[in-house]
């Protein structure tokens, strides 16, 4: 059925299409508690960081959910999704409502299905997923290069050119690193890589990242096969 | 010692419930009702359910007409009205007009229910098409499609795929010169909106409203009901207009809160008409040289403490004849009514 706005954008997508990714989102599992009915009240909205910096309100996923309007759905999906920051701030709503929860679904929804809108939105972050999916740590002290953080000014430098040293400083022998976080055990590799492949994570990342996917794979592959696991049959390690 | 009967006008649930409020405290009534059936506008208009509770409208009225009918205080006149009145009260003459011709009694104390009646939707222009187009109809033409379990776009027969109700038609409006919310609306659509998902649950059901007005637990017991359990739509911001396009009625309005223009045909628009002063109100107002306040309906004169009470005393007046009132409201002024009419008529037997 056509969208009730004059203005919806995108009517050339077919709306099979939009139905079959918000028929997705509504058939996730923490759907039911989501959304109830929306007051259009704005709390969710005033209480949103994003909101008061970008063109983006958590309401308009409330309302817009609530109403099953597809083609208003898809263009949220498209653009205003990426927008939020995930503090869940608008879980105050008076109704019980979780906006944010909405678009934590809705955004697994767009990476499943390789969107675009997942794939520009994510670039920016390919090295983040690299390093988190990899080792288990985000930021590692060597990030901090005073090239990229001038408004810090001269310790940046000055902690830079002696990182090593100033890491040894700290007292817990795991955070004498400069490439990672924190030392990352074998082990703890071992399983990440296991969680990545067995929730489909590593499937998410080839949707949208397939230079990111191959490299993880090929990392992943190696350490696994080194402790005797195959990462095309890692299903039997569910058995043992 | 015996009284002259207190008389209420109108055989609504405000007059029926005064009617046996009176018998309960063993004073004689006299109902007169103008059309040749009790009820009111439950059984007239006729609203098939009631709003929230959603009991069958006919079986909850049964039972008040039942009590009164079985009450030997209670003296029933149907198709009958007051033409005229003279002298005070408690021997206040007043003439009857009624299927026997006219006749004269006495009575001690007045209690007006004389009720309201629906806005006209062309009452001063063609709003919304309602005399033009067929599938655009009111919440009362709705109301008698749900009696018969039957909802249907009325151009075509067929069941309607994609239906809107327009809230505060005829309410809330400087330019139709009527300022008043009318209270029931707002419950009576997201009432039909439930109703209707329940016979079609595959139509779209939207509501345009300008602010839902859903005290007390209508809020949860249907607002939140309608939207949560049967998905029906409630956009903010109000049909500006209907225009026809091919054989589709389309609205045009604003999603207000989305700030976007919304253009759509509908199968159905159901014009959710408010409450005005009845022509009965203004009528019986004129006989008893009660005055009207500023809105058309009959004055009381005490603020929010006393609802009843005109500025005439042993004149009292209850429901929706005062001002737009759902059946809470007018069932508990008239229980007010009654016990100020009992009070009244007391105190000019003992005297004060």
């Amino acid at each position: 059925m056509e969208s009730i706005y004059a203005d919806i954008q995108y009517q050339d997508v077919p709306v099979e299409k939009k139905q079959r990714l918000f028929d997705e989102v509504k058939a996730d599992m923490r759907w039911e508690t989501q959304l109830y009915g929306c007051y259009e009240c704005g709390i969710c909205v005033a209480a949103c960081p994003s909101a008061r910096f970008y063109d983006f309100s958590p309401r308009v996923f409330a309302q817009i959910m609530a109403r099953e309007d597809v083609h208003a759905f898809y263009e949220l999906l498209n653009d205003s999704v990426w927008d939020c920051s995930q503090c869940f701030s608008c879980t105050r709503c008076p109704r019980q409502n979780n906006p944010g929860g909405i678009i934590t679904i809705m955004r697994e929804v767009a990476v499943n299905n390789g969107l675009q809108s997942a794939k520009d939105a994510l670039k920016a972050y390919s090295r983040i997923i690299y390093k988190i999916m990899s080792t288990g740590t985000q930021v590692a002290p060597d990030m901090l290069q005073p090239d990229f953080f001038p408004d810090w000014g001269p310790d940046v430098q000055q902690v830079s050119d002696n990182l090593d040293v100033w890491r040894r400083m700290v007292p817990p022998e795991t955070m004498h690193t400069t490439e990672l976080a924190w030392d990352v055990s074998e082990k703890t590799r071992l399983e990440l890589y296991m969680i990545w492949k067995l929730t489909g994570n590593l499937e998410m990342i080839e949707q949208i990242d397939e230079g990111i996917f191959m490299i993880l794979e090929e990392v992943m592959e190696e350490l696994l096969e080194e402790h005797g696991y195959d990462i095309d049959d890692l299903d039997s390690v569910m058995d043992d | 010692m015996e009284s002259n009967p207190i008389l209420v006008v109108g055989g609504g649930p405000a007059g029926l419930e005064a009617a046996r409020g009176a018998g309960e405290l063993g004073y004689p009534v006299l109902v007169v009702e103008k059309t040749p059936v009790l009820g009111g506008s439950p059984i007239l208009a006729p609203y098939a359910a009631l709003t929230p509770d959603m009991e069958d409208a006919e079986t909850a009225m049964k039972r008040v007409i039942d009590a009164v009918e079985a009450d030997p205080l209670v003296e029933l006149r149907t198709g009958t009205t007051v033409t005229a009145a003279e002298g005070e009260l408690p021997e206040l003459s007043v003439t009857l007009a009624g299927p026997d011709g006219e006749e004269v009694v006495k009575v001690g104390a007045v209690i007006l229910c004389t009720g309201f009646q629906h806005f006209d939707p062309g009452r001063e222009t063609q709003m919304y098409g309602y005399y033009e187009y067929d599938d655009v109809i009111t919440l009362v033409d709705i109301e008698r499609m749900l009696k018969d379990e039957r909802v249907v776009r009325p151009s075509t027969g067929e069941p309607p795929k994609r239906l809107c109700f327009v809230q505060c038609v005829g309410s809330r409006d400087r330019q139709i010169g009527n300022e008043w919310c009318s209270k029931v609306c707002c419950g009576i659509a997201c009432k039909e909106a439930i109703e209707i998902k329940e016979l079609l649950p595959s139509c779209q059901v939207f509501v345009f409203y300008i602010d839902m007005r859903m005290y007390g637990f209508w809020e949860d017991q249907i607002y939140w009901k309608a939207q949560e359990e049967h998905k029906v739509q409630f956009i903010r911001g109000i049909v500006t207009e209907i225009t026809k396009r091919g054989d589709e009625v389309v609205i045009k309005g604003e999603d207000t809160t989305m700030g976007r223009p919304v253009e759509v045909a509908m199968d159905v628009v159901v014009l959710s008409v408010g409450m005005e002063p009845s022509d009965g109100s203004r009528e019986m107002a004129e006989i008893f040289g009660l005055p009207l306040e500023s809105h058309g309906f009959i004055e009381t004169i005490d603020g929010p403490l006393n609802t009843v009470s005109t500025s005439k005393p042993g004149f009292y007046a209850a429901g929706a004849a005062v001002g737009p009132a759902d059946l809470e409201d007018s069932i508990s002024m008239a229980g007010a009514a009654v016990m100020k009419a009992a009070g009244f008529l007391r105190k000019q037997l003992v005297g004060a």
